[in-house]
């Protein structure tokens, strides 16, 4: 650990480690070993080690270009990592068992949505590639949970950013994943729209699933977080358990971190 | 249904779905299929040549030609708010959205290749008798061979930088077999020949397209996964 990262921890009073790993493997529902990612000669993600169980939210805050929307890819299993693996209740994401992506729902920068069909038909669409058969109760109740059942007859095109984004949302939660991957979840949203998003992630607190989200939201990820990791440079620079972390406390130290780094 | 065939189904229907809203390759196709058909019939001057010997040649590079113009689209709507994505991160095996693509771009393709035949046989004047449904089933194998490679390559090429403008170098190649048994069947055809007269060429159509799907269900995987 840096200097930097350990005054940091000192001064927040957070037990701090310089990677994500704190042997808590016993339960571990989301598991990540060595993981690394690279782009030609770019270094994405090297060599994270992550192990969370059932009920944990994580927040990973880090700068552009830090590797988080990477690590999150490689941990939905949409990108293949460099080296390392990534494990779901015990089972290893392989191309050729598809039955973790049962497990998994992610939200990312981009919605998965079909403009052109309307919320129920996308919602419908993706809960039979998922192989779900109780749609006609499930996709209500989704669109209830986030306020949309109002706009159930709408295009997707025709909905605001942040309806869809909510839109997204319901998709990623459909099947009812244990394990739940958000990628800047909060972007582009108003003040209203946050606050719809805020309460589903609430609920997504229910002791059962294991959550981790990426966002330069500082307020809203420290709110949520049981755990709270600073990426930088594809490393995870420091992390640690979420006591009642200050905003502005975090915020102060998080520059520290960021900056205490070459 | 098994869940294999409810997640080809719930493709399809997304595709065609999506299609009849957007009418966008179908219009694209149909239109040329239809000024292609127009231009071909004043290129020919038909007192020195009969139209029923180079009918079935125009009908397939219509076809080819036309069939690029939808088949290369195939991955455009899908790559909006990064859709295709999201299906490919779904337990629908790989091989399964292969096939589904396939098949909706077959339906497509297929609605098209019949417009293709029925211009020609207005313009050209075609009177195709006891051969027309033999005329329409080679049309559909040629369609199916063609779709499953297109829909291979197009996979391909939308991930490059040169995106559409590079399927044609890729598919073209592969076309061959298929152009020349297709066209070989179809002249006769057209020709008031015997169907069993053309029945080894119609069986290596089959197995044309038989061996694409096989292999574009074998390849796509490696194609579209990171």
């Amino acid at each position: 650990m840096t200097v930097g990262m350990s005054a940091a921890a000192d001064i927040l009073g957070v037990d701090g480690a310089d990677h994500l790993d704190l042997d808590r493997s016993g339960g571990a529902v989301l598991q990540a070993r060595g993981l690394c990612r690279e782009y030609g000669t770019v270094i994405a993600v090297d060599g994270i080690d992550l192990s969370m169980a059932e009920g944990e939210f994580l927040t990973i805050f880090g700068p552009n270009g830090a590797g988080k929307s990477t690590l999150l890819g490689m941990l939905a299993g949409a990108m293949r990592p460099t080296a390392g693996s990534v494990s779901v209740r015990g089972q290893a994401l392989s191309s050729s068992d598809t039955d973790w992506r049962h497990r998994i729902g992610m939200l990312s920068h981009k919605g998965f949505l079909y403009g052109r069909l309307t919320v129920e038909e996308n919602l419908r669409f993706y809960g039979k590639l998922f192989g779900l058969t109780d749609l006609d109760e499930r996709i209500p109740a989704r669109l209830e949970q986030v306020g949309l059942t109002r706009r159930i007859r709408f295009e997707a095109r025709q909905l605001s950013h942040g309806m869809r984004q909510r839109l997204s949302l319901a998709r990623a939660l459909l099947h009812d994943p244990d394990v739940v991957l958000l990628d800047e979840p909060y972007t582009g949203l108003d003040p209203s729209a946050a606050s719809v998003l805020r309460n589903v992630l609430d609920e997504l607190k229910d002791g059962r699933r294991t959550v981790v989200m990426v966002t330069h939201n500082l307020r809203e990820g420290l709110e949520m977080a049981t755990r709270v990791a600073v990426q930088v440079a594809g490393r995870f620079a420091w992390e640690g358990d979420n006591t009642g972390l200050g905003r502005q406390d975090f915020e102060r130290h998080y520059h520290d971190v960021v900056e205490g780094l070459p | 249904m098994s869940t294999y065939l409810t997640q080809v189904w719930a493709i399809v229907w997304k595709d065609l779905l999506l299609e009849i809203r957007s009418r966008e390759r179908i219009a694209a196709m149909g239109a040329f299929a239809v000024l292609a058909g127009v231009l071909f019939n004043f290129s020919i001057d038909t007192t020195t040549t009969r139209p029923e010997n180079v009918a079935a040649g125009l009908i397939w590079m219509t076809l080819v030609f036309g069939g690029l113009l939808g088949v290369g689209r195939t991955f455009h709507l899908e790559a909006q708010d990064g859709a295709f994505q999201g299906v490919l991160m779904s337990p629908a095996p790989k091989d399964a959205v292969f096939l589904a693509k396939t098949t909706a771009n077959f339906a497509l393709l297929y609605a098209v290749s019949l417009l293709v035949l029925g211009v020609f046989s207005l313009f050209f004047g075609l009177d195709l008798g006891q051969n027309l449904g033999w005329v329409v089933f080679v049309l559909g194998l040629g369609s199916l061979g063609f779709v499953a490679l297109g829909t291979l390559f197009a996979a391909v090429s939308v991930g490059t930088s040169m995106g559409e403008t590079l399927l044609p170098v890729l598919v073209f190649p592969l076309l061959v077999p298929m152009v020349i048994y297709g066209v070989g069947t179809t002249t006769r055809l057209i020709d008031g020949r015997p169907f069993n007269e053309v029945e080894g060429n119609v069986r290596m159509l089959g197995a044309f397209a038989l061996a694409a799907l096989a292999a574009g269900a074998v390849l796509f995987r490696f194609v579209v996964e990171d």
